[in-house]
């Protein structure tokens, strides 16, 4: 009975969210097959619109992972944002520093460098919550802001390319960048390892004592003290990866497409990470399919925007209201599925 | 014409009936027991009455009127008021402010403070409950509490008044004053319902009770005009079977626990007293006091969820005091919480995984550094087997299974490996007869197997039938030790409100 | 003292005022919100619909007075969405805020593509001129700086003064704290707790819908996509540094607002500083701040909790 209320419930926010689609298009005057068909040719339509599809699938995976291993112990990270300008940060540093690193180390130190940045940067309002209970959502939503305004600094200052006028660092060596898996696409190989993190983090998660522990926290941390379980310990641990993960995340978009830092290498990826990790129900693997539609909506959007005049806003307004609908299911089509059943 | 009549009262919670057709008539100017052990449907009739649950089917008569309350607002506004076994006071308001919440005072909305402190005054001294309107909630005690909940009801003009299980928080001399105040409130024409279990309670204040069972009425008698026994029989269908303590086997040697002079003193406030205290091998200690002081503090001191300020804590030869939880639990030390659903089990997390909470480290669970689900699989079987556990899978979120199964599970789970020491802090607490019979059962067989037994309740009979020792906690301080043989049980009541045996001459 | 530097302490307090008008507007809404025990992230959603909706009514009508009520309709209309989805749908009301953040953010870009197409020179509003309070206006320094302001600024000072009975002095202020810090208390009080927070969140999306609004309709005489650019998280901001004490919030806004008006004019002074530098300033203090409160937390004990009275 549970199933059927729930593909109903899912059915009913599809229909809405069609139905709220197609009023905006109308909305612009643009053609709805038009737009609807432009918007499925940009997913699949081409090798190149399938493989953006996986390009920007690749952060959202990584920083949706995070988020959600920071949800599974109850401590929400907003912070994601921040975590993967860190990342970003982490791997300039090291490719300007040690410009001579062979490919394989330096692919390697620039992860390593990336999670410990990202996890510094989670794990402050980590211990501050663990120890101290000071609520981490506005703790990381201001170190967003901080970290943000900080590659604004570096780029304008120590890490500045001196031989352009414009705020951004010298390229990095060629070793610092992730192999390109299908040239002439932008997919790289920063794909494979937001895969293989998702693998990682299902082990983690629900297969090992610390993923038990985690959990279990999560659900319930005043049982966990009183069971010996250290709450401190967990949550500051699944702070740290939760923020690692989505600093890895930072130095895919450096090593993968950017290859020197900028303002803005995130349009907001580490905001879409928290809805990711919602619409995956903090399961790895939901995580992994959110992304990638969350991110076909955002290409699809772009190709709707080209060809039928609809404004990429439009994506947005739809995710938006797609995680309103979802948290609000349950009360608002339980009383309507009760009417069904009993009619 | 009776003051309330509610009739045919239907209600279920996710499917669950809580009431069946339940019937209860109450008449002017009197005292109306609802008896029923715990589950039976007592609060859940009352919030029904008070607006706080909507009733399925049926229908309430008040004052002659068919009534249906949506909200507390409009039972207060039809002169009823209930006062639940959790208070709801607004521990950072002051007394004053939490008697008036809500009302319009004269002067709205800017209130007279001074002459509603007065008016309070006023009420408290002529039901003799006396408190100070000015003092914050949050540094009253528990019964002081309670008194501003009933003055709360009496400032709002309340006719009927409902109190669930007002005593369970008092110490036998705090419930006859309560009790004084109960009858002087049917002197000056109210009536009450008071909530209960506790049968000698019934006999001795009430003038009609009605008994619920399982959700159900069995019986509504004058009080006049049964007893006890017959009361026990109605409330849970057959004679209540005495607990069968055999003689304290041959004292083991040595102390299994022991605490020397332990304190505890959080955000500079002792909650301690220094207590020395210890726990014979095959002994049972009972530690009797009105709940809320030092009892839950002195359990999780032993099991170093809080970590005492000063003293020592034994286990056997071991020294406790420096060791987290989990070491102390490895040395054999079980813990029954009073708090199932905050401090024992993840609710959310299913039978595996609660009974994992203790041994999710072991080596024997554990293959390549990973969980081994088949061994815990087959562990949990075993358990639920041994424990008569009741549930439709292994699988099942413990959140759906009754506080008798899930009060199981938390004893498979703390009496595994042969403890040496097992604290238990109100085991029966919200268990019906038969689920408590059960556990009183498994703590005895432990006790006649050697293991030493702290038991901390507030429900002194419990104290009685299962300790060879009991102890009376007042204010975090131990005031007593005795032999539980023909104990008095008046000087037991005064130790549980603080006076010392010399000053018992004095009081009585 | 000289001339110059009188002058140009004038300015800054009075850019310090200006900058931190909306933030107490929309900081004083939340604070409501809060205290009756519904956090609500999305000050900024709120904020960016006020702003659109009144920079569209007074686009099209010239009328300043309906652009303010449109800003606070569209303001109320966003904390609406979020009540009924945190109260009557017990959802986490951190991701609903977020959520809103970014549905609002979309709608607003999108109705402003569809109001006004792609164009290179924005489409513009005149703005709301200060007020010269006579005789007050001429103290040296602060008279400028506080008696020549527009309506805003004394509005939100009358607000905070009109919080601080309401608060403290008033029954309906202790219903509002027994709600937010013990809802069944005051549930078994005779207090109807959903329609108190529901009119709590109203309070905050009229509020924040006006701080929206002050940004279009007095500081720029613009829209434009993503327009408040986080001020909605700076509002929260306030409300955490002023401990959701009305004086105490006004406070966080005009240190904040300082901070602001710094950075500006440092800027025009051609001092070589990044901005950023000055731009994390409240969110650094912030977290200090946050640092010294250690252990003397101020939430309402139901903060983020939905009341559910079935709840067994």
């Amino acid at each position: 009975m549970n199933r059927f209320r729930d593909a109903l419930g899912f059915l009913a926010i599809a229909a809405i969210l069609l139905l709220i689609s197609v009023l905006l298009i109308l909305a612009v005057g643009s053609d709805v097959t038009k737009a609807f068909s432009s918007f499925l040719r940009g997913i699949f339509g081409s090798f190149y619109g399938f493989s953006e599809v996986l390009v920007r699938a690749t952060p959202l995976i990584l920083a949706g992972l995070g988020v959600a291993v920071g949800f599974r112990t109850g401590f929400v990270n907003i912070g994601a944002e921040g975590q993967i300008y860190l990342g970003a940060i982490a791997i300039t540093v090291l490719g300007l520093a040690a410009p001579g690193l062979p490919p394989v180390l330096m692919v390697g130190l620039a992860i390593l460098l990336g999670f410990v940045f990202g996890g510094i940067w989670s794990v402050v309002p980590g211990i501050l919550k663990a120890r101290f209970g000071i609520s981490e959502v506005i703790n990381t939503i201001m170190l967003n802001y901080i970290a943000l305004n900080l590659v604004g600094v570096l780029v304008r200052t120590w890490l500045k390319d001196p031989s352009y006028p414009y705020p951004m660092s010298p390229m990095l060596p060629a070793a610092a960048s992730y192999p390109e898996l299908l040239s002439p696409t932008r997919l790289h190989a920063g794909f494979l390892v937001a895969l293989a993190a998702a693998v990682a983090v299902y082990v983690l998660v629900f297969r090992t004592p610390t993923g038990f522990e985690m959990r279990a926290v999560g659900l319930n941390s005043r049982a966990c003290h009183c069971a010996g379980i250290p709450v401190y310990k967990n949550i500051v641990l699944s702070a740290f990866i939760s923020g690692g993960l989505a600093g890895i995340a930072g130095v895919g978009e450096i090593a993968g497409l950017h290859h020197r830092l900028i303002e803005g290498i995130s349009p907001g990826y580490g905001y879409i990470a928290i809805i990711v990790s919602l619409l995956g129900q903090n399961h790895p693997l939901g995580v992994v399919v959110a992304a990638l539609g969350v991110s076909a909506l955002h290409v699809g959007s772009l190709s709707m925007q080209r060809a039928a005049g609809v404004p990429t806003s439009i994506a947005s307004i739809i995710m938006g209201t797609l995680v309103v609908l979802i948290l609000a299911r349950k009360s608002l089509f339980g009383s309507t599925v009760k009417l069904v059943r009993e009619n | 014409m009776p003051l309330l009549c509610m009739r045919n009262i239907d209600k279920a919670f996710f499917g669950k009936p809580a009431n069946l057709q339940v019937c209860l008539e109450v008449q002017h100017n009197e005292i109306h027991a609802l008896l029923g052990e715990n589950g039976a449907g007592k609060t859940t009739l009352m919030n029904m009455l008070y607006g706080i649950y909507q009733r399925d089917a049926g229908e309430i008569l008040y004052d002659g009127q068919n009534v249906a309350f949506s909200s507390p607002k409009d039972a207060i506004a039809h002169r009823i008021g209930m006062v639940h076994q959790h208070f709801t006071l607004v521990p950072t308001l002051t007394v004053s402010q939490n008697i008036t919440l809500g009302l319009k005072s004269p002067g709205h909305p800017f209130p007279r403070r001074r002459d509603l402190n007065q008016q309070i005054q006023e009420i408290s001294q002529r039901y003799s409950l006396e408190v100070d309107p000015t003092a914050l909630v949050s540094t009253l005690s528990v019964g002081e509490q309670q008194r501003v909940e009933i003055i709360k009801l009496l400032y709002r003009d309340a006719r009927l008044l409902i109190l669930d299980e007002p005593t369970a928080v008092l110490t036998p001399q705090e419930s006859e004053s309560l009790f004084v105040v109960l009858r002087r409130l049917r002197e000056e024409g109210h009536s009450v319902i008071i909530i209960t279990h506790r049968i000698p309670e019934v006999m001795s204040i009430t003038d009609t009770v009605t008994i619920l069972r399982d959700g159900r009425n069995v019986a509504t008698v004058k009080t006049s005009e049964t007893s006890e026994q017959e009361l026990a029989r109605f409330m849970i269908g057959r004679a209540l079977e005495p607990i069968g303590r055999s003689a304290a086997p041959p004292s083991c040697a040595g102390t299994a626990l022991q605490l020397s002079e332990v304190t505890l003193v959080e955000h500079g406030r002792s909650k301690l007293g220094p207590v020395s205290l210890c726990v014979d091998p095959g002994k049972i200690l009972g530690i009797a006091g009105v709940d809320g002081n030092g009892q839950k503090e002195l359990a999780e001191v032993i099991l170093g969820i809080r970590r005492h300020s000063a003293g020592s804590i034994l286990l056997g030869d071991a020294v406790l005091d420096a060791l987290g939880v989990m070491e102390r639990k490895n040395l054999g030390i079980g813990y029954i919480s009073d708090d199932r659903h905050h401090d024992s089990l993840v609710l959310d997390m299913d039978l595996m995984d609660n009974l994992l909470l203790k041994t999710h480290t072991e080596k024997r669970f554990i293959t390549h550094g990973l969980l081994d689900r088949k061994k815990i699989r087959q562990d949990t079987a075993r358990a639920v087997d041994a424990y008569h556990i009741k549930t439709s899978a292994l699988e099942c979120p413990i959140r759906y299974l009754s506080g008798g199964n899930q009060q199981k599970l938390i004893l498979a789970r703390e009496m595994a490996g042969q403890p040496r020491c097992i604290i238990a802090f109100q085991p029966t607490r919200g268990l019906d007869i038969g689920a408590s019979e059960f556990v009183h059962q498994e703590l005895l067989r432990l006790r006649d197997a050697g293991c030493a037994i702290l038991m901390l309740s507030a429900d002194l009979e419990e104290v009685l039938d299962l300790s060879d020792h009991i102890a009376v906690i007042h204010k975090g301080e131990i005031m007593d030790v005795l032999v539980n043989q023909d104990i008095d049980l008046t000087y037991i009541g005064l130790l549980m409100a603080g006076k010392r045996g010399d000053e018992r001459g004095a009081v009585v | 003292m000289d001339v110059p530097l009188i002058a140009t302490l004038t300015t800054f307090l009075a850019a310090t005022i200006r900058m931190a008008t909306p933030l107490t507007l929309a900081g004083l809404g939340e604070t409501i919100s809060e205290k009756s025990g519904v956090i609500n992230i999305g000050v900024e959603a709120i904020m960016l619909s006020g702003a659109f909706f009144s920079f569209l009514t007074v686009f099209a009508t010239g009328n300043h007075f309906l652009g303010l009520l449109a800003g606070m309709a569209g303001g109320a209309a966003v904390s609406m969405v979020h009540a009924v989805v945190s109260l009557r749908c017990k959802a986490n009301q951190t991701i609903v805020g977020l959520a809103l953040n970014f549905l609002i953010l979309g709608l607003t870009s999108f109705l402003f593509l569809k109001s006004f197409g792609q164009t290179t020179i924005l489409p513009s509003i005149a703005v709301i001129k200060p007020i010269q309070i006579p005789i007050l206006s001429r103290i040296p320094i602060l008279g400028q700086a506080l008696f020549h302001q527009d309506i805003f600024v004394y509005l939100a000072i009358a607000l905070v003064i009109g919080l601080s009975v309401f608060f403290y002095k008033t029954e309906w202020g202790v219903s509002l704290h027994a709600v937010g810090e013990h809802p069944r208390a005051a549930d078994t009080a005779g207090l109807q707790v959903d329609t108190i927070r529901y009119l709590a969140c109203l309070a905050n999306g009229l509020l924040g819908g006006m701080g929206g609004a002050y940004l279009v309709l007095v500081k720029l005489g613009f829209f434009m996509e993503n327009l408040t650019a986080g001020k909605g998280y700076i509002a929260l901001v306030t409300v955490i540094l002023g401990r959701r004490n009305p004086w105490g919030v006004m406070g966080a806004a005009l240190v904040v607002g300082a901070a602001e008006a710094l950075q500006i004019r440092l800027q025009t002074m051609g001092i070589p500083i990044p901005s950023q530098v000055f731009s994390m300033f409240p969110y650094v203090v912030t977290i200090v701040v946050l640092l010294f409160s250690i252990g003397k937390s101020s939430d309402p004990s139901a903060l983020g909790v939905p009341y559910e009275r079935d709840k067994r």
